[in-house]
């Protein structure tokens, strides 16, 4: 359907913003276009829709070059949904709409019944129907983003472009118009420049990561956005998991903070069902030296470990901890000089975990649980009664509970200063 | 979409048109009775040789500022533009200046027409850049060139001494030695209006923007040319026939965009129509009530508050 051929795009001759940039598109695939500001991926939108020309290589429409068709007939093969628009005089939203069938009336004479009918239906198709008589200056930013897709879709194009078609509206309006591209798959080949990565990878079915006017990446969604990627174009760390509702990926960027990497201790960190998360996360931005497990690696807990790089143990999923886990958790735990139990659910298959505190005594042990001071919940009890009761055998030698993040930061922070030889008084 | 209403305005617009045109060849400094008109050659001399002429002359003119108004709003999407802006009536007044003082007046309709076609173009070469001329850029340089053509026209007054006053008066505009060899040259006019309209859906298409137009099918750049050129000749034929004439070409796109709403389609029509006839009843008060006063200063007079009247409601919203 289209074929971009190894294209040199500049704005002033010398600076390529695109360069040797090829690929193809499939007719009726929905194409994400991301990559950092700069990047060139407007750019390439702009060279698609022949605002630009490019200084080499060549863009072909259906096996014809882009250069030899004509502004009308273009105009009815690729439809274009800028970011925003700002429409200076006050056209009523069916005025507009009907603006999409220029290419195909004749000069002085007006739109037909059909063109009038065509305009409706792109109407009907975004849910504007309802202010076709207002004036597109009066209406919300989100309905005139859906008044400019109608306008597009009255054009009917084979070919729709977006330019971060949702960049300035909320995420309600977002889902929206996007929903409105997905209901055109198939129909229509969409290439879009996307902003949040997330929505681009929800909705498309290949993704193209520019960087530098190049293509870095081109693949399905979870082909493209990749940790390595994503470390090396946006220089951000991130999570990536799958979406339990779509298998597609998401992600969760890590905010790396001020740096404060000042900790000294190291800690093992006894968590599980997602509870300890947040911790690895808070504890390693603090520079702490942290351990985890014995973890299932079927446990949210256990990627996010992975995903930071904190060593943990680790067991099957579904599995009692084994004995040889066991004996890996003593070593380690022999070296730590703290040790943090989450409030985390303990069952049978992870008893064990709580067990073998017993013979860390001398190590100080916190059980962090979320509440109120007086009465923490450390743990979840699914056994009974026997997880209760070791925890109560640990309080008796000092574990001591924490109720936030911040306290157990400030006692950490305590036994560092002990922890010291001998600090300035 | 155009509406029943629409032509119903346009309709009445073109009735009353006819009417002040009937009308306004009554009125003035003499007395004509209309059954008197063909039996009396002093009558019939004044209304056909002095009255028809200069009404249908100042409602060409009219019609002219008011379209190349219209286009140039349109262009510019801004609802406060017009041929002054971009030069094109300080080149025309530059060079017909410039045959008054040094040419005794000869060939001042060609000069004018030269001078504005010219001044509009080193505008659009100045905007140009790798073949585009932006219209924010355009506006800029516009307003850079009048500036300095003004200053050329002041320096030429200056020197000229003598027939400052004469200058002054065809500058501010007006029709005292309306002829038929003006309405000639003046139904150029409607050559230009014609071409303008053709280009009436472009325009619509161009409130959305340069690139979304381009998306559309108009091949921008060249319309840009086309439609500058145009109200450039349009601009040229007006000054060169009765001077400056303000507030025209402003105003009246501004009124019936809010009486007929912005489709050039009728947009441009209906600024036409009433364009002329603004212009013939300030032109007919003018030389009824006074001693041939500039019409320009008339309409700057009925022009300027309104202006600002709009200025203040649109600052509101």
């Amino acid at each position: 359907m289209i074929d971009v051929d190894s294209i040199d795009v500049s704005y002033d001759g010398t600076k390529k913003i695109l360069e040797q940039l090829s690929f193809s598109v499939e007719r009726g695939a929905f194409i994400g276009i991301i990559g950092p500001n700069g990047s060139g991926k407007t750019t390439l939108l702009k060279t698609i829709s022949r605002i630009l020309s490019p200084m080499g290589g060549v863009v072909r429409i259906e096996g014809k070059e882009l250069a030899a068709i004509t502004s009308r007939e273009l105009a009815r093969t690729i439809g274009v949904v800028p970011q925003e628009t700002a429409i200076n005089f006050d056209f009523s939203v069916m005025d507009v709409v009907l603006m999409g069938r220029h290419p195909y009336i004749d000069r002085l004479s007006s739109e037909s019944k059909e063109d009038i009918n065509i305009a409706r239906r792109a109407m009907a198709m975004t849910g504007t129907e309802q202010f076709r008589d207002r004036s597109v200056n009066e209406i919300s930013g989100g309905e005139r983003q859906r008044v400019i897709i109608a306008r597009a879709l009255a054009q009917e194009p084979k070919v729709l472009l977006l330019d971060e078609p949702t960049s300035h509206l909320d995420i309600n309006h977002q889902i929206e118009i996007l929903n409105i591209f997905r209901n055109l798959e198939g129909k229509v080949t969409i290439i879009g420049v996307f902003h949040d990565l997330n929505l681009a990878a929800h909705y498309c079915d290949t993704l193209i990561l520019l960087d530098e006017g190049m293509i870095q990446a081109i693949g399905s969604p979870s082909e493209v956005l990749t940790r390595e990627h994503l470390k090396r174009i946006f220089n951000i760390n991130a999570l990536i998991r799958t979406s339990p509702l779509t298998r597609k990926p998401y992600i969760i960027p890590i905010i790396e903070e001020e740096a404060t990497l000042n900790g000294t201790l190291r800690i093992h960190l006894i968590c599980g069902g997602g509870t300890g998360s947040d911790l690895m996360y808070e504890l390693q931005q603090k520079g702490y030296a942290l351990s985890t497990g014995v973890l299932g690696i079927n446990d949210s807990d256990y990627e996010t470990a992975a995903e930071l790089g904190i060593p943990c143990i680790r067991e099957p999923p579904f599995g009692a901890i084994g004995p040889g886990s066991l004996q890996e958790l003593e070593a380690v735990l022999r070296g730590v000089e703290a040790i943090i139990v989450t409030d985390m659910p303990v069952g049978k298959g992870n008893l064990d975990n709580i067990g073998i505190l017993e013979r860390f005594r001398d190590t100080p042990i916190f059980l962090f649980g979320r509440g109120e001071a007086e009465e923490i919940k450390p743990i979840r009890d699914f056994t009974g009664g026997e997880a209760e009761r070791l925890l109560a055998i640990l309080r008796g030698y000092g574990a001591k509970p924490v109720a936030s993040r911040r306290d157990l930061l400030s006692k950490l922070q305590d036994l560092e200063r002990h922890a010291r030889p001998s600090g300035p008084a | 979409m155009i509406t029943r209403r629409h032509w119903m305005v346009l309709a009445l617009l073109t009735g009353l048109l006819f009417l002040s045109m009937l009308t306004t060849v009554n009125i003035g400094s003499t007395n004509v009775p209309f059954d008197t008109i063909l039996k009396d050659p002093t009558a019939s001399l004044i209304v056909f040789e002095l009255r028809l002429p200069r009404v249908i002359t100042a409602t060409l003119v009219g019609f002219g500022l008011a379209v190349a108004g219209t286009a140039m709003q349109g262009l510019f999407k801004n609802p406060m533009a017009d041929p002054y802006i971009i030069g094109t009536s300080s080149g025309g007044a530059l060079a017909a200046v410039f045959a008054l003082v040094f040419l005794g007046g000869r060939g001042q309709t060609l000069l004018a027409f030269i001078g504005a076609t010219l001044a509009t173009f080193l505008v659009y070469t100045i905007a140009r850049q790798r073949g585009r001329a932006p219209v924010e850029t355009l506006l800029l340089s516009g307003i850079a060139v009048s500036l300095l053509l003004s200053a050329v026209l002041t320096l030429i007054m200056w020197t000229a001494g003598r027939s400052v006053h004469q200058i002054f008066a065809w500058l501010w505009g007006g029709f005292p030695l309306a002829s038929w060899g003006d309405v000639g040259i003046a139904s150029l006019i409607l050559v230009g209006c014609g071409i303008i309209f053709v280009y009436a859906r472009d325009l619509n298409v161009l409130a959305l923007g340069e690139e979304e137009a381009t998306h559309l099918g108009v091949n921008v750049e060249r319309f840009k040319q086309v439609l500058l050129f145009v109200s450039s000749f349009i601009t040229a034929v007006a000054v060169s026939i009765s001077g400056i004439i303000g507030f025209i070409g402003l105003i009246t796109p501004h009124v019936m965009r809010l009486i007929v709403g912005p489709d050039h389609r009728i947009l441009i029509p209906a600024s036409m129509l009433a364009g002329g006839m603004i212009l013939l009843w300030s032109d007919t008060m003018v030389r009824t009530f006074t001693s041939e006063m500039p019409v320009g200063v008339l309409t700057a007079f009925l022009g300027a508050p309104f202006f600002v009247y709009l200025l203040r409601t649109r600052m509101k919203t």
